[in-house]
């Protein structure tokens, strides 16, 4: 048996490690990612999506939520993934982010595919290893190892932080 | 009697909380004061009669001070209302700590002293005891408030002024939030303050123009009671001494003991300028600005001023311009002295029933009001029940579009405020710039009444301020010149507001010497914003001086001429989506008008569309749109298409192209042109089609897009889809460095 204490990260870039709790998880292409079930507001069907110009080639442009203009993103551009069809799988999990400026804010992303929602205890969760500099890391904050499969945990805020401090460093 | 101790403890904090009430608003120089706190504390003794030590001996004490105080003159001394300052709040936690089981805290070894020496007398008293009680009332509660009475009662030579007046321009340096306090507390205290403050300056302004009325002075003498009620509660003692000072003077001012000439009110502005100072630090300290910094008043210099003026003030010969006294000189009209409710302009009675509700539940509202409205019209417009033939189902469904028509009518009136704020601030300022620059200058003011959104209100103040300085330091002439010049030596400066077809119109007027155009041509030519063989019309010179790094000004004084001004203005403007116009006229004067939306929250949009893509561009942007004929569009090798625009040629911007976004139509005389102008500059924007106008509800992008320049907002059209707003300042001012398609007629 593992200890029972999260481990202290193993801090590259001053990554800070998932905390233990519950996630909702969702395919990327081939992969599967999770992120904390308290930043999801509403997993919703595709709608229509209203593209915004001059933007990095991921954040594919803004939907109506119910009245709410919010922006809508492509993990799977962001993170080098092949683009998959759109499928009857694939829907949007409207997130709640914490954006550095404007607070708590509605940021839609689009998923290949909703798996459920899994408990991770701390045991489950491992530190990012160490990829050498060839993939960008940045944005995971840990490695959950479930029965069918690893689930990467990603940081959201991080990421809508990111696109908005720089997008030129995205593109 | 024996109490149940529940009952007891409840008991004793409505007591409390009463005391502490009363505490906040006693005067050393009332009577009543003193007999409310001796009920208060006589009930305490009866309901904590059942407690442990040291809550008895601390209600003893308390006894022992009231009791010296009715045995001398039967007044609060400054001294007792810092002891029982201090006494309140510690009864308190003695309280709460026998309530939670808890070790009741120790009763301060100085207030045993007081029991001991039965006969200590007030004066006696070491200051130090209260040193070490509340540092913070040291500094107040140790200057005698009798001297004012004295100062006004007894002859002025019975006080030695010197004594009383610190260094002029000592400042005292005060932390602003009051360690322990309540935030949400703070909240309400900063909003009720700044209302306060905000009616005090009106009605000073009132005063101003007729010194006696009784009516003003009264609502400024309550609003600075009420002041010092607020600062008491919050503990903000280093205040309480300055309100405390201001109402005196205003007391002594509605007794008629005191003439409130030129002097008094500018002192009273001076006070009231200290208190908004430290507010809007307070405000901005809650809102995370730096919390803890501390800040230096000139209280004490100020504390000072408000006393010599009291004593030497009432003879009101020291200087010329204290000499507008109404009731003896007024040569034609003869007021009564206590002129009751003479101008109805002198306080704005407090609306009947104003709920104070957050701005965030306000904005709320109107968010889901806009959705509910798109609803409405997503259900109205739907296809499968406009196939339906009912009389019945096309009255339900008009009746539900009348209904939501006014509800959001409703709704954004609710975000909109009279510009009179606003206005008034500028009569303040103007009252200042004329005093200080020694010129005589009259506002007029014209439709305060006006409503516009809070935010545009908001936003306006700085701009507004800003030409209006503009105007009494480069417009209006010195008095003798003006005379030199034909004119009343009086310039008088126009502010109005009114509306104008879905527009708010403000306009400042005044009847200066006017822009001088050939000189701001060779100004511009000099600071090389423009060349000299260019060619410009008058208003094209006008314009000139919104461009940056422009000012004519000779001298440059510390209120304008620094040269960031009008672009900066512009800026402002445009920012809210509004424009500003320029008129002259050397030696008559100059007007300014800026059109503004009523609203930030809606916006009346022409729709184009552009392939699939549907975009809104604010009607307010919009000169025309034209499809051209044959032979209008000429490509300028290299360069980039041009129309011919009435015998003006405009560049093209093919947004298709620019955007990104597939696009149906390539030759222009298939598509539509709109002429989008953003200041002087124009662009034609090319489009498939012409959709229609609407008005739509402006959302933000939000941090995700905060790079992009191409929108400036999104809206959500009447299918449910998001269509992009264009910020057309950006699509003009774009380079054009963009290689164009070779299509050309």
């Amino acid at each position: 048996m593992n200890t029972t204490t999260p481990r202290q990260p193993d801090t590259q870039q001053g990554v800070t490690e998932a905390k233990p709790g519950k996630y909702l998880t969702f395919r990327l292409g081939n992969e599967s990612y999770g992120i904390p079930v308290l930043k999801v507001r509403e997993i919703i069907r595709l709608c229509p999506i209203t593209p915004v110009a001059n933007m990095p080639k991921h954040v594919k442009g803004v939907i109506n939520l119910r009245g709410k203009v919010i922006p809508l993103v492509d993990l799977r551009a962001k993170f080098g993934l092949p683009i998959a069809e759109e499928n009857d799988r694939s829907c949007i999990v409207v997130t709640q982010i914490v954006a550095p400026r404007s607070g708590t804010r509605l940021y839609g992303v689009i998923v290949d595919g909703v798996e459920e929602v899994a408990n991770f205890l701390g045991s489950d969760i491992e530190p990012t290893p160490d990829f050498g500099g060839s993939i960008d890391a940045q944005f995971i904050t840990g490695m959950a190892k479930a029965t069918d499969g690893v689930k990467m945990l990603i940081d959201l805020d991080r990421i809508s932080a990111a696109d908005a401090a720089a997008a030129s460093d995205i593109l | 009697m024996t109490l149940d101790p529940f009952v007891a403890i409840g008991q004793a904090h409505n007591l409390l909380q009463k005391l502490g009430l009363e505490l906040a608003f006693v005067d050393p120089l009332e009577e009543n004061g003193l007999d409310s706190v001796d009920g208060l504390v006589r009930q305490l003794e009866s309901v904590l009669a059942q407690t442990p030590e040291p809550i008895p001996t601390a209600l003893l004490v308390a006894r022992t001070w009231i009791d010296e105080r009715l045995q001398t003159d039967g007044r609060f001394s400054a001294t007792t209302i810092a002891r029982f300052l201090v006494w309140q709040p510690w009864l308190d936690a003695a309280v709460n700590a026998w309530e939670d089981l808890a070790p009741i805290p120790t009763l301060p070894a100085v207030w045993l002293e007081s029991i001991e020496p039965q006969s200590v007398t007030a004066a006696s008293a070491p200051e130090s005891q209260q040193a070490e009680l509340n540092p913070n009332a040291v500094v107040k509660v140790a200057v005698p408030n009798t001297t004012i009475a004295a100062a006004l009662v007894a002859s002025p030579t019975s006080v030695t002024p010197s004594v009383l007046i610190p260094a002029a321009g000592s400042e005292q340096t005060v932390s602003v939030i009051p360690a322990d306090s309540d935030v949400e507390m703070l909240q309400l205290f900063c909003a009720e303050a700044q209302d306060l403050l905000q009616e005090i300056e009106q009605g000073v302004l009132v005063l101003e123009g007729n010194p006696t009325d009784a009516g003003s002075i009264d609502s400024l003498f309550r609003a600075f009671h009420t002041l010092k009620g607020n600062v008491g509660i919050m503990k903000l003692n280093f205040l309480q001494q300055l309100t405390h000072e201001l109402e005196s003077l205003l007391d002594a001012a509605r007794q008629g003991k005191f003439r409130l000439g030129r002097d008094a009110i500018t002192v009273i502005l001076g006070g009231a300028d200290i208190l908004k100072r430290f507010v809007a630090e307070l405000a901005n300290q809650i809102n995370g600005v730096e919390p803890g910094r501390s800040i230096a008043l000139p209280i004490p210099a100020m504390i000072a001023s408000i006393r010599s003026l009291l004593i030497t003030g009432s003879i009101p010969v020291d200087s010329p311009s204290v000499a507008p006294v109404p009731v003896v000189t007024a040569p034609s009209a003869p007021l009564p002295p206590p002129a009751p409710k003479a101008s109805p302009a002198a306080t704005p009675v407090g609306g009947a029933g104003i709920v104070r509700v957050d701005t965030l539940k306000l904005d709320g509202l109107i968010d889901l009001v806009g959705e509910l409205v798109i609803a409405q019209s997503m259900v109205v417009q739907n296809p499968e029940l406009a196939s339906i033939s009912s009389a019945h189902l096309s009255r339900c469904l008009s009746q539900l579009r009348g209904i939501t028509t006014e509800l959001q009518r409703m709704a954004m009136s609710l975000r909109m405020v009279p510009i009179r704020n606003t206005f008034q601030k500028v009569a303040r300022l103007v009252r200042d710039l004329a005093v200080q620059q020694g010129k005589e200058i009259q506002l007029v003011l014209e439709g305060e009444d006006t409503e516009l959104d809070r935010t545009i209100v908001e936003e306006l103040s700085d701009p507004l301020i800003h030409m209006i300085r503009n105007s009494a330091d480069h417009g209006i002439e010195m008095p003798d010149a003006r005379i030199a010049a034909g004119k009343l030596p009086t310039g008088t400066i126009t502010l109005k507001a009114h509306h104008q077809g879905g527009f708010i119109v403000i306009q400042i007027q005044d009847d200066g010497r006017g822009l001088d155009a050939t000189r701001i041509f060779a100004k511009a030519i000099e600071r090389g914003l423009v060349s000299a063989d260019h060619n410009l019309d008058r208003r094209g010179i006008y314009d000139l001086i919104f461009a940056a790094g422009f000012s004519t000004a000779e001298r440059v004084t510390d209120l304008s001429g620094r040269g960031v001004g009008m672009d900066v203005v512009r800026r402002n403007i445009e920012k809210l989506r509004g424009k500003i116009e320029i008129d002259s006229r050397a030696g008559e004067g100059t007007t300014f008008t800026m059109y503004l939306p009523l609203t930030l929250a809606i916006i009346e949009g022409v729709l184009v569309g552009i392939g699939e893509e549907r975009y809104v561009i604010p009607t307010l942007s919009v000169r025309e749109s034209f499809r051209p004929l044959p032979g209008m569009v000429t490509t300028v090798h290299g360069r980039g298409e041009m129309v011919n625009v009435r015998g003006q040629l405009t560049p093209i911007l093919r947004l298709g192209e620019h955007l990104h976004t597939p696009f149906n139509v390539t030759d222009p005389t298939q598509g539509i042109i709109v002429v989008v102008e953003s200041g002087q500059d124009a662009r034609c924007l090319f489009v498939d089609e012409l959709i229609g106008k609407q008005e739509v509800v402006i959302k933000s992008l939000g941090d995700t897009f905060r790079n992009q320049t191409d929108f400036a907002g999104a809206a959500i059209l009447g299918d449910g889809r998001v269509g992009l707003i264009l910020n057309v300042n950006a699509l003009v001012k774009l380079q054009q460095a963009r290689p164009v398609g070779d299509t050309a007629v």
